[in-house]
């Protein structure tokens, strides 16, 4: 208790709450520049954080990283461009629904999911974290590719149109996976001796090609060939956090912050598969399934509580185990240690003050993450105001500049071009694009987490069988697939 | 005659590039990390970056170029103009990627200027009824013929490496499987998946304060600073020493006084007490190295390295 106290002493300081807001803010703008991700907004303001307090810099960086997650939404609503992996979810819905006109009907409900995710989230790390971590240790090799398996099942639920070609997507990107280097016998695949294809296909180019470049293209396309540009018709009056619309939502919020929160803590499991896992439960558990992809509230509430969640579960491994899940994380981690504190379960009882006041910290860095947004939703809804040619062009400009940003590598824009243009026959033919995500991001941990599985069991395979949750997420991946393949039927046959 | 044109000719050379060093540094320096943000190197380079930038008296700007596990930064380093403005970090991956043999560079492309950081490889396990040490460890292995199962940080990558030299050194059998990063490992080991670890400490620190995992041997010169209980094995009674390091390089080629005022730079920052609490906050020691010595210590390591990294490849 007394640690609580003197915890709130180190973080309600001027300068240390302008110092996280400052952080936030910057976030939010990085996050919703295509290309930059949170991990590197997190690195640049690094060096800053080495003269601060830990608490003071771990607050600025938790601040980066919330506001990175929360301004890729702003532009996977606005533009379908989801600025963060995680995003890719609330695109399904967001975009929809802004290209109705309601785009800031759209934002306001992201901003409260965003803000309930995010508080959520760092509830339970304050209260939870050492359980929840010891639970994610029990994760090994076969679990990983039982979860992957039961995360490539959600590609079933997010085709839009047609079942057949939303597989046919997933299959386009498990076999993009490949390329690289085998990741156990180290044997090179499909690399053509190109250097940059040595650790496989970068997930950021990919992304930005497949979901930017790939709109830039339509609308040239639709540009040129005369058909209907569409001009922007936003009501600014909608313009507002909605809270009782998205609050109305409760159940989904709660089931996404809890699959967000624990998905996040599960090191390595993708995190970005969060926000997919909840919009297939929510799809699954709504009344309407059929109006998800639509431009439907409940499908942003679902992705945005979720991908918030994720920022709060990531802070469960690497705060009480030393265990980074991904690259954010892993930075944040190198912040710490630069501070000589050492993440793990010694963290709780050396420098308690600390890892509380890290805790408030992130609560704070999540109230300003809402209050930003309050104030800057009309702003971001002007941005569909200018032209669309310009924005487009501009749209591309960004994308360049931050693809080629991620590695400093010319090769990722190459590939960020040519993934533009398999985006764009995708959504063409309504194949979609985010099953290929899906497939590129779950295929590499299917892959070598089976092969890890095999080689400690000695080739073995009913260790998928007899290890409890690995069997749990099979048998639950198999009854997710003919839930989806029956909700499918039921939703077809009237119309046949 | 003669003699006097090239003593000339040596003292115009020596003046140019005493010209040349004069006003270097006159702009920014690019420090190359051909990793992403994140990792051991790129902590490595942000910590040495503000000792560097007030020895140096300008600003350095830290690029990371990732992409092939570090193939594609040090290709990039090894292609710059060996003019001081560009530097990258050497590390026991710079040799494995060319012992992999999938780069074009060898370690005679650069001039090496410095180590600065070195740590050792550990072993961890986890904590077990049937051994408690190295050597109980060795002697049940010795007696079941069971394969020990080790995580490292990723194929081909030095842990991994030096994973199989130690099973060799140690006389046991040892499965080792490699993880997509050191973390992944860590966790792999701490929820018992597998036996242990062969990592570098900064990676399992964690893990040991928390009494999840063990530390028995560390492969270094001397012991750790981080892991001061774990022997080395040397102490253990193998003769066996290889330690990760970290360091400065230029493409090579570098005019003989820049290195110099590197070097002097370099030893400006490993005496600033900020940079040496750093250093050990991420769980590495100062170690610093330079010249012949330097040249001696990257041809004990880079050979056996090489080496093993192109059995693999086979």
């Amino acid at each position: 208790m007394g640690d609580y106290v003197e915890a709130l002493g180190l973080v309600f300081q001027w300068h240390v709450l302008l110092v996280i807001g400052g952080g936030t803010l910057l976030g939010l703008i990085m996050g919703a520049l295509p290309g930059l991700t949170a991990a590197m907004a997190i690195a640049l303001l690094l060096p800053l954080t080495f003269g601060m307090p830990p608490v003071m810099g771990m607050g600025m960086l938790l601040g980066t990283l919330c506001g990175a997650i929360a301004g890729g939404s702003v532009s996977a609503t606005l533009l379908n461009i989801p600025g963060t992996p995680s995003s890719v979810a609330t695109t399904l819905d967001a975009f929809p629904m802004a290209r109705r006109g309601e785009a800031g009907r759209a934002l306001g409900i992201c901003i409260v999911a965003s803000f309930v995710g995010g508080v959520f989230s760092a509830v339970v790390l304050s209260l939870l974290a050492p359980p929840i971590a010891d639970f994610a240790l029990r994760f090994g090799p076969a679990e990983y590719f039982a979860l992957s398996v039961f995360g490539l099942v959600i590609i079933a639920s997010v085709s839009s149109k047609s079942l057949i070609k939303g597989l046919v997507a997933g299959l386009i990107g498990l076999l993009i996976a490949t390329v690289g280097t085998d990741p156990v016998a180290g044997v090179q695949r499909y690399t053509f001796n190109n250097l940059s294809l040595l650790t496989g296909v970068n997930l950021l180019p990919a992304l930005i090609g497949l979901f930017a470049v790939s709109q830039v293209l339509k609308d040239v396309v639709d540009y040129f060939g005369g058909g209907p540009v569409e001009h922007s018709k936003n009501k600014m009056d909608h313009a507002r956090p909605r809270w009782l619309e998205t609050l109305r939502y409760w159940k989904v919020l709660l089931s996404s912050s809890v699959i967000g929160t624990i998905v996040g803590a599960i090191p390595g499991a993708g995190g970005s598969i969060g926000s997919f896992l909840s919009y297939d439960q929510a799809k699954k558990m709504s009344k309407t399934p059929e109006k998800f992809g639509t431009g439907h509230p409940e499908g942003i509430v679902a992705s945005e509580s979720s991908n918030n969640a994720l920022v709060g579960g990531a802070l469960i491994p690497m705060l009480t185990l030393g265990i980074p899940g991904e690259a954010a994380t892993a930075v944040l981690m190198g912040g710490l240690m630069i501070q000589g504190i050492s993440p793990g379960p010694t963290l709780f009882t050396d420098n308690g003050s600390i890892i509380y006041g890290i805790f408030i910290a992130f609560f704070v860095a999540n109230i300003f993450m809402l209050l930003i947004q309050w104030f800057g939703i009309r702003m971001f809804v002007k941005v569909l105001q200018v032209p669309r040619k310009l924005l487009m062009a501009l749209i591309l400009m960004f994308c360049v500049i931050g693809v080629y940003a991620v590695d400093a590598d010319i090769f990722n824009v190459y590939l960020m071009l040519g993934f533009g243009g398999l985006g764009y026959f995708l959504n063409r033919y309504d194949f979609g694009t985010a099953p290929v995500i899906l497939g590129l991001i779950l295929g590499p941990i299917a892959e070598s987490n089976i092969r890890r599985a095999l080689m400690l069991s000695g080739g073995d395979w009913s260790v998928l069988v007899t290890r409890p949750i690995s069997l749990v997420f099979l048998l639950v991946a198999a009854a997710f697939l003919f839930f989806t393949l029956w909700q499918n039927r039921r939703q077809t046959t009237p119309h046949s | 005659m003669k003699k006097i044109l090239s003593v000339l000719g040596a003292a115009t050379m020596l003046a140019s590039s005493m010209a040349m060093a004069a006003d270097y540094p006159s702009k920014n320096i690019q420090f190359i990390v051909p990793w992403s943000a994140g990792g051991g190197a790129d902590t490595a380079v942000r910590a040495m970056q503000p000792g560097l930038e007030k020895a140096l008296g300008t600003t350095i700007v830290v690029r990371n170029i990732g992409g092939g596990g570090g193939a594609v930064g040090f290709s990039r380093a090894v292609a710059s103009k060996p003019d001081g403005y560009t530097v990258t970090i050497p590390t026991n991956a710079t040799f494995t990627l060319e012992g992999l043999g999938n780069v074009a560079f060898t370690r005679d492309d650069f001039e090496f200027i410095a180590r600065v950081l070195v740590e050792p490889y550990v072993m961890a396990v986890r904590p077990n009824d049937d051994w408690s040490d190295l050597e109980s460890l060795v002697n049940e292995r010795k007696a079941s013929g069971e394969p020990l199962r080790m995580g490292a940080s990723g194929v081909g990558s030095s842990t991994h490496i030096v994973s199989l030299m130690l099973a060799r050194e140690l006389g046991i059998k040892m499965e080792v499987i490699p993880f997509d990063s050191g973390s992944a490992a860590v966790s792999a080991a701490m929820g018992g998946h597998i036996d242990g670890v062969v990592l570098n400490p900064s990676e399992v620190i964690s893990a040991i304060d928390g009494n999840r995992l063990k530390a028995i041997v560390t492969t270094g010169e001397e012991r750790s600073g981080v892991l001061p209980d774990a022997p080395t094995m040397h102490e253990a009674g193998y003769d066996f020493e290889l330690a990760q390091w970290r360091g400065i390089a230029a493409p090579k080629g570098l005019d003989p006084a820049i290195e110099e005022q590197w070097v002097e730079a370099v030893k400006q920052m490993v005496e600033d007490p900020q940079f040496q609490k750093t250093a050990r906050s991420i769980g590495t020691d100062v170690s610093p190295l330079y010249g012949e010595e330097l040249d001696q210590f990257v041809e004990r390591t880079s050979k056996p390295l090489i080496e093993e990294a192109g059995a693999i490849r086979q």
